[in-house]
């Protein structure tokens, strides 16, 4: 079923969500369906109660969720620019793994404008949000390239900050 | 999931990894990548203008395994090759080459992609140069 998430927890499909209020309704639905209390069929019940309270108090997966549910997928589609950073970056991690520690203040500078770009991202998410939960199909679209791209920027950002601790901490 | 026995030469031993001049008006550039496991992707073309053959090739990958492999055969086939029988290396050709397993298809995409990338640079590049010296491409 499609939104079963939303569904689960008595939710309209929106973007925009109050964590708090989803909270609630997790811990009220969970009582209700606890295994000891009714039975084992309420197992699967529960299942479903977990994925949908970890998937929708995430902006990012929910959004993710989100798009999935209205049949669009992640795609390859990422600004050229992007594409170039990523890879100047790469570059100077390689170096740096090959012992020349060098490009690390390039590596310092990297990582806090790609965290920075991820908070943008974040806060655009946000705002696309509320158009589509207004309505505005067309903005699915611009989820997606956001979400894309906060994919590379995450993904950029864990290696990065895996290199960084090992070379901070010797 | 274990590599094959070509995809782990090529990933040991990559052919034609470096760059090429990205100013060379003979030179096309491919930047590809994929947000889902962070691959990126880099494949540049040296196409000899008179007769349209790729002379040289060269590439570099940040990737797992089958996407250093599936670049480094990339350039491996272009070399000798002209644009437009570059344009016909098919994603198949090279899962069937390096025997990629259905999870590693999409590194076998994103190889074509970085050829279709730069060999359309390329072409840009050529079209633009045509237009300025006043030659009817």
């Amino acid at each position: 079923m499609p939104f079963e998430f939303y569904e689960a927890l008595g939710l309209e499909p929106k973007l925009a969500l109050d964590v708090e209020d989803l909270r609630r309704r997790f811990y009220q639905r969970s009582r209700e369906s606890h295994p000891d209390l009714a039975g084992s069929e309420a197992e699967d019940r529960m299942a479903l109660l977990n994925d949908a309270f970890r998937t929708l108090r995430d902006p990012v997966l929910r959004a993710q969720y989100f798009l999935q549910q209205n049949g669009i997928e992640l795609s390859k589609d990422v600004p050229p620019e992007l594409l170039e950073e990523v890879f100047e970056l790469n570059m100077a991690l390689e170096e740096i793994r090959g012992g020349d520690e060098s490009a690390l203040p390039q590596l310092e500078g990297a990582r806090n404008r790609f965290a920075g770009m991820q908070k943008e991202i974040d806060l655009e998410l946000e705002a696309i949000g509320a158009r589509v939960d207004s309505g505005d199909k067309t903005a699915l679209e611009q989820v997606r390239s956001a979400l894309n791209r906060r994919k590379y920027i995450s993904n950029l950002l864990r290696d990065v900050d895996k290199e960084l601790n090992v070379h901070l901490s010797n | 999931m274990a590599y094959s026995n070509k995809v782990l030469d090529h990933y040991n031993n990559p052919r034609n990894v470096g760059s090429l001049d990205k100013s060379d008006p003979n030179v096309g550039t491919g930047m590809v990548g994929a947000p889902e496991c962070g691959d990126v992707m880099k494949l540049q073309v040296k196409v000899n203008p008179e007769t349209g053959v790729i002379e040289d090739a060269k590439f570099k990958t940040f990737g797992c395994g089958s996407a250093i492999a599936s670049s480094s055969l990339a350039t491996e086939w272009l070399r000798g090759k002209t644009v437009d029988e570059a344009l016909e290396i098919k994603n198949t050709d090279i899962v069937n080459e390096l025997s990629l397993p259905p999870v590693k298809i999409h590194c076998s995409v994103l190889a074509e992609d970085a050829i279709k990338a730069a060999i359309g640079d390329y072409k840009k590049k050529a079209a633009s140069k045509n237009q300025s010296v006043g030659v009817n491409a």
